[in-house]
């Protein structure tokens, strides 16, 4: 059992000694996409956690994510609040939303559960596109700036900026994946699978689903916060439709039951984007296409075909000292059943 | 002021007849087959732009209003045939399916037809204004007309499943789906039968929309938001509760855009977050 | 162990993102990026620019002094946080000596943030029109050959209290910045020439029906004499038609327009409803001066359609360009010689489309606003000037007074105020005493 973790190791160091030299051996556009991914990464992130371990698809969590943007907003460029209270009040009020509107979203499974997050979804829209006295309307708020942390200009510097939010997206995962990990996650499983039994058995299933809602929201919100600093303005398209199906469609590419499909997928997807558009007009169509490829043939996604992958090579040079399959208890990349 | 409610009041029911048109399909293939058709919207603005490129090869609004909803009838028994069927079972599945198609019907539209925004000539038999007796106002055709024809759909979507064989083995399907393959009806037939009748009303609302306000990219997305909340507030399979969703729809629209179009858009949101959570099924629907 | 494979992961996803990293560029060559929105509902603001520059750049041959030039095209999708990434790749990745666009308001206003952290890139801003870009947020490297929502229609307003003689105006627009501008300058021309009131209402930017609205209108027409249509786009399409729908064509005279509304691509599919509509703008596509006939003509030829104003952006841009690197040699590489002879770029009636034109010293331009009409002409419908308003700038009427106007409250939906009484004590409050005699004494602008 040793010999297997031995390659693992080796990867895992060099990947940590690289993720923490990307600033400065990798070009700035590159350390510019990994910002990118790494927030819509955790949008993405509180979409598959919900739909891996709730088993529910939310096309509101975007509404969490815009909500910290906006609050950040208003409180630096309105009220000249600094760092770090604008954050800390952003992702308050979102988890606050995601409180209220919990209650309204834990009664309603499957489909209709898909339909109240995207109703709820645009009501979060119509208020940031009509409210204009408040959100200045589909303009939007411009003339955030990134915080100065520990002397050090997040604003100014792409690479510090990276580390202040590459802390946080690793906080983020471990926490995620702790959760999967701990009673907690298995429980929302037991739900997944099959509610009535653990209603049956005495579990709190509101409450869970509730908790795993609040969670996710938090999550969101996090990104939200990364969003903005780093953009440097929000408007009302944060928390649209379009928005939300893109998390989707991040997610379905990478893999809707793992963590790290939600990263892959977000990755795919922003770089198609980029790499798209230089090529055709067609962005739309193609994304379309991948989508419905994706949904029909490959239900667990980019993540889903790396892992076999990662299977067959690791299996074909270690025989029969490889891991058993499912022994591993990865809550990162395994689709925990 | 009562002008304004009069008005309104009108704008709110003919509104209401297109979103009654364009939601009777997405009723239809819910109650039966469990899905919701996000592919809708995009198939009412596929339908309406097929129905203003007849129009400008032919002139005829008729000819444009069958072909708008024939067109879009055999994309649907595509979609049904070749994608929704082999994810049978599992709904979240062949909503995301949908939901592929949607977005891919949508670009296909923007390169066929183009950015630029379209519409489609009123008739002219149904164009003009007709001042309605007793209250003494002016009040546009074609509204009225829209009115008509949604009243027609209804009576004929009631005669249809009420009285026909078809239409009784569709009720039986929606109740008890064992029970009616038990018996030896194939069901999968049905299903395709209602999925193809909900693109040609979906096809058919396109035309009637884009002659009544306009044809452009991102239609697709308003009216499928449009249309959900319908169905939501008057739950889903029932056709009376489309009707019933049409109307509290289309008058709060109304209003809403009449006395603070400021928040219009919220106004609309809020009464269908109520009802789904207190209420999931709507008004009208069978229970979850 | 187990647990960390979360990093193992992170790190191929990054590997992944970094095996798509730009390579490093030629020297040689001049690189231009033009952004806006290419896909999406608001293609025609971003094709139509870029359309324009490649006419341009056809009449240069593709090249300056033998020099090739290269162009990357970008998409914005009309989404902010998209074109912030795609401006840092152009600067980065590309590595482009000048940038021209964007499009939309919005998309402007978070530009000239950008240009503001990222001064090394010229950025000639296409077609954006918040004025706050020249104005409260101007910044060196960010010149706009374009127009400012309230510059285009300063003039329109005078025109219709003086020259039309309307004294009370409905404005239905859309509910986001642009329209707020066009509202904002066209009242302070209406009211500080005669007129008396102005009522905004404002509707959701993507509003399905107008019907209420078109109910509304009926009801005020009695004591309104006019409505002008602010929206853009699908919105014209809609409220002209539902306009004509409820016979509001009976009860009032034409539609005003504000400067999307008559466009030449508009026109089209608005048809014969579009006749008589008065709007302003800096271009009119009737311009019987030679520089607009050869920009048509040769458009035509290229794209099969008649270019409209979102065109002759792209298309002077690249001119003002073209001057600039003619004036310092074509050393683009000194981008502070180069914003610096791009902000002195004058252009004649003979070399633009629009008209002659120069930089006011926050780099927008000083230009004509023509007055126009929808006519019918040879079977086609198009745009006639009926007054021309020489010299304005972006202060219009109040350039004397530049500082107090910028120092007055950014335009809201609802600021500046729309009945005489409040209106004129706003600008008693911000442009002072004097400037209200002067009014009073004059009857308003002196032209």
């Amino acid at each position: 059992m040793q010999f297997s973790h031995l390659p693992k190791t080796v990867v895992l160091l060099s990947s940590l000694a690289i993720l923490v030299a990307v600033p400065w051996i990798a070009s700035d556009y590159f350390v510019m996409m990994c910002i990118r991914v790494m927030y819509f990464g955790m949008l993405t992130l509180s979409l598959c956690f919900l739909a891996g371990e709730l088993g529910v698809v939310s096309l509101m969590q975007a509404s969490f994510f815009g909500i910290s943007g906006y609050f950040i907003a208003i409180l630096q460029t309105r009220y000249q609040i600094s760092f770090p209270i604008p954050p800390l009040v952003g992702i308050g009020v979102a988890v606050l939303f995601a409180a209220l509107t919990g209650l309204l979203v834990i009664r309603v499974r499957g489909i209709y559960f898909l339909m109240l997050t995207l109703v709820l979804g645009q009501l979060v829209w119509a208020l940031a596109s009509q409210w204009a006295s408040v959100t200045r309307g589909d303009s939007g708020i411009t003339d955030i700036f990134a915080p100065v942390i520990f002397g050090i200009s997040t604003e100014k510097s792409k690479g510090a900026f990276y580390f202040f939010e590459l802390f946080f997206f690793c906080g983020v995962i471990y926490f995620l994946a702790a959760l999967k990990r701990s009673p907690f996650g298995l429980m929302l499983r037991g739900i997944r699978e099959s509610e009535s039994r653990m209603a049956m058995l005495g579990y709190p299933v509101s409450l869970l689903r509730y908790m795993a809602f609040i969670f996710t929201a938090f999550v969101a919100a996090m990104g939200g916060v990364f969003f903005a600093y780093f953009t440097g303005l929000i408007n009302p398209h944060s928390v649209s439709l379009t928005t939300n199906v893109e998390t989707l469609l991040s997610a379905i590419l990478g893999g809707i039951q793992t963590l790290f499909g939600a990263i892959l997928g977000t990755a795919i997807l922003k770089i198609l984007d980029v790499v798209l558009s230089g090529i055709t007009q067609r962005y739309l169509l193609i994304m379309g296409i991948l989508f419905l490829i994706t949904i029909m043939f490959a239900p667990k996604g980019a993540a889903g075909a790396l892992k076999r992958l990662w299977d067959s090579v690791v299996s074909r040079v270690f025989g029969s000292a490889a891991p058993a399959k499912g022994a591993t208890d990865d809550s990162f990349l395994e689709d925990t059943k | 002021m009562s002008f304004l409610v009069i008005m309104s009041l009108l704008n709110g029911l003919t509104l209401a007849a297109l979103l009654f048109i364009t939601a009777s399909g997405l009723t239809l293939s819910f109650s039966l087959m469990r899905v919701v058709n996000l592919t809708h919207g995009a198939l009412y603005m596929a339908g309406g732009f097929i129905g203003l490129s007849v129009i400008n090869l032919t002139g005829g609004w008729l000819l444009a209003l069958l072909a708008g909803g024939g067109v879009m009838a055999v994309i649907a028994l595509l979609e049904e045939k070749f994608l929704l069927r082999w994810a049978r079972g599992n709904d979240l599945i062949e909503t995301l399916i949908s939901l592929s198609v949607a977005i891919i019907i949508g670009d296909l539209v923007l390169v066929i037809w183009g950015g630029y925004p379209k519409t489609i000539e009123i008739p002219a038999m149904l164009s003009g204004i007709w001042t309605i007796p007793v209250i003494d106002m002016v009040y546009p055709i074609f509204r009225i007309f829209m009115l008509g024809l949604a009243i027609l759909i209804i009576v004929a979507l009631w005669f249809f499943l009420k009285k026909t064989n078809l239409g009784i083995t569709i009720r039986a399907g929606v109740d008890n789906f064992e029970m009616v393959s038990a018996l030896g009806i194939n069901v999968r037939r049905l299903f395709t039968i209602v999925f193809c009748l909900s693109g040609f009303l979906a096809g058919v609302a396109g035309v009637v929309g884009g002659t009544f306000m306009m044809l452009v990219v991102g239609e697709d997305w308003r009216i499928l938001t449009l249309t959900l909340i319908v169905i939501i507030i008057g739950g889903m399979g029932s056709l009376g509760g489309t009707i019933v969703g049409a109307l509290i729809t289309g008058l709060i629209y109304s209003f809403a855009t009449a006395y603070i179009p400021e928040f219009s858009l919220f106004i609309l949101f809020l009464p269908v977050a109520v009802i789904l959570s207190i209420r999931p099924q709507g008004l009208f629907g069978k229970k979850v | 162990m187990k647990r960390k494979n979360w990093i193992v992961a992170i790190t191929v996803v990054f590997f992944f993102i970094g095996a798509l990293a730009g390579n490093a560029m030629a020297l040689d060559e001049i690189r231009i990026g033009t952004i806006g929105p290419i896909t999406g509902w608001a293609t025609i603001f971003g094709q139509g620019v870029l359309n324009g520059a490649k006419l341009a750049l056809d009449e240069y041959n593709n090249e300056f002094n033998g020099v090739p030039i290269k162009v990357f095209s970008e998409d914005t999708k009309a989404d902010v946080e998209v074109m912030r990434t795609k401006l840092d790749s152009l600067k980065n990745r590309d590595k482009v000596h000048l940038i021209i666009g964007p499009s939309l308001g919005h998309e402007g206003m978070a530009a000239v943030d950008w240009g503001a952290r990222n001064p090394e890139v010229p950025m000639l801003i296409g077609y954006s029109a918040p004025e706050d870009i020249t104005m409260r947020k101007a910044t060196f490297s960010v010149i706009r050959p374009g127009w400012t929502g309230a510059q285009v229609i300063f003039n329109f307003g005078q025109y219709c209290a003086k020259d039309l003689g309307y004294k009370k105006i409905i404005i239905v627009g859309q509910d986001y910045s642009y329209p707020w501008d066009q509202a904002a300058g066209f009242i302070r021309g209406f009211l500080e020439n005669g007129g008396q009131k102005v009522e905004r209402i404002w509707h959701p930017v993507e509003a399905v029906d107008f019907s209420s609205i078109m109910a509304k209108l009926m009801g005020m027409s009695k004591e309104y004499d006019a409505v002008l249509n602010n929206s853009g786009g699908a919105q014209v399409v809609g409220f002209f038609k539902q306009w004509k729908q409820f016979g509001l064509d009976k009860i009032y005279p034409q539609i005003l327009g504000q400067a999307n509304v008559p466009i030449v691509s508009m026109l089209s599919e608005l048809g014969d409803s579009a006749l008589g509509v008065y709007s302003s703008l800096h271009y009119y596509d009737g311009n019987p001066s030679a520089a607009n006939q050869k920009f048509r003509a040769s458009f035509k030829k290229k794209y099969g359609h008649y270019p409209d104003v979102i065109a002759v952006q792209g298309y002077d841009a690249v001119h003002v360009a073209f001057k600039a690197m003619k004036a310092i040699d074509g050393q683009v590489d000194d981008p502070k010689k180069f914003i610096a002879a791009l902000r002195q770029v004058k252009m004649s009636a003979d070399e633009s489309p629009r008209g002659p034109f120069y930089f006011d010293k926050y780099a927008n331009p000083v230009q004509n606003i023509y007055i126009k009409k929808v006519v019918k002409k040879d079977g086609q419908l198009m745009n006639e000037a009926v007054k021309t308003y020489k010299n304005v700038s972006q202060f219009g009427p109040y350039a004397d007074i530049a500082d107090k106007y910028m120092a007055a409250p950014a335009t809201t939906r609802d600021y500046p105020p729309g009945d005489k009484a409040s209106y004129f004590k706003e600008i008693e409050k911000y442009f002072g005493k004097d400037y209200v005699e002067k009014l009073e004494k004059n009857n308003g602008w002196v032209d």
